[in-house]
């Protein structure tokens, strides 16, 4: 194998192999809800600037984020931004205020709770997103 | 746990750490509350270029996405250079993707602050 491909695998192994249970799972999902979040958000700044630079095109982006696969995505990338912030929270105020707090004992609380925070919040926004979604997409509601 | 404080020269790195937590919670009112406002109040099917044009003729909208702009796609951008990191494992590979990714960074920055600088243009849609 190249070099290239064994780093790759030697890393990708040890993002699953890793056993931290709680600090493992706050890991990767900070990884995954950060990389989702900066791959929409690349893609989200080039579409909106089609408003100044080719205004044609804006129509043809918005309706592609009103359909269903996209409202579903949207609704994902709603709990991503939760997640990554309540999170990141978390870790910022350990690491600036409160570093003697970084123990495995309260972490594995401190993870569980942020879980469930981030999802509390999400979840009345995801009742509203699906149900624009389902008024304007399926008819529902009187839409 | 006795923690103990320990003085560290100032590097780029030291700096780049701390602007990923400060720039974060600075990032939670801004990227929150453009969610909250867009995807969940208004909601994406009341979104068009007439409404995109009224809301950057609003300085102080633009104001406010020029700052979300700057900081959340900093933010994202030295998140995956460290991710990258994790990957690459060779200094000089983990500085050819860094100078990659501040290119990257810089262009879509621009197109992005022209957008919002120079407003809609509903007129020719």
């Amino acid at each position: 194998m190249t070099p290239i491909l064994t780093s790759l695998r030697t890393t990708l192994t040890g993002y699953l192999r890793y056993r931290g249970r709680e600090g493992h799972y706050s890991f990767l999902m900070h990884r995954l809800t950060g990389l989702g979040t900066l791959l929409f958000l690349i893609i989200h700044i080039l579409d909106t600037a089609t408003v100044y630079f080719f205004p044609s095109l804006y129509e043809h982006a918005i309706a592609l984020y009103q359909s269903t696969p996209f409202m579903l995505g949207e609704i994902g990338l709603v709990f991503a931004v939760i997640y990554h912030g309540v999170n990141g929270l978390r870790i910022s105020v350990l690491d600036l205020r409160l570093p003697e707090k970084w123990t495995i004992a309260t972490q594995r609380g401190g993870v569980r709770m942020t879980f469930i925070l981030s999802t509390l919040m999400w979840l009345p926004a995801a009742g509203v997103m699906m149900y624009n979604m389902l008024q304007h997409n399926y008819g529902m509601f009187g839409g | 746990m006795n923690t103990q404080k320990v003085k560290t020269s100032k590097n780029i790195e030291a700096t780049a750490w701390r602007f990923m937590r400060l720039s974060g919670i600075l990032l939670i009112p801004l990227a929150w509350f453009h969610v909250l406002l867009q995807d969940v109040v208004v909601g994406v099917h009341e979104i068009d270029i007439d409404y995109v044009a009224v809301r950057l003729a609003n300085v102080g909208w633009q104001i406010f996405d020029i700052l979300l702009l700057t900081f959340a796609f900093a933010h994202g951008m030295n998140g995956l250079r460290q991710v990258v990191n994790d990957f690459v494992h060779t200094e000089k590979g983990q500085r050819r993707m860094a100078w990659l990714l501040l290119v990257i960074w810089l262009i879509v920055s621009a197109i992005g602050a022209v957008a919002v600088i120079a407003g809609a243009r509903p007129e020719l849609a």
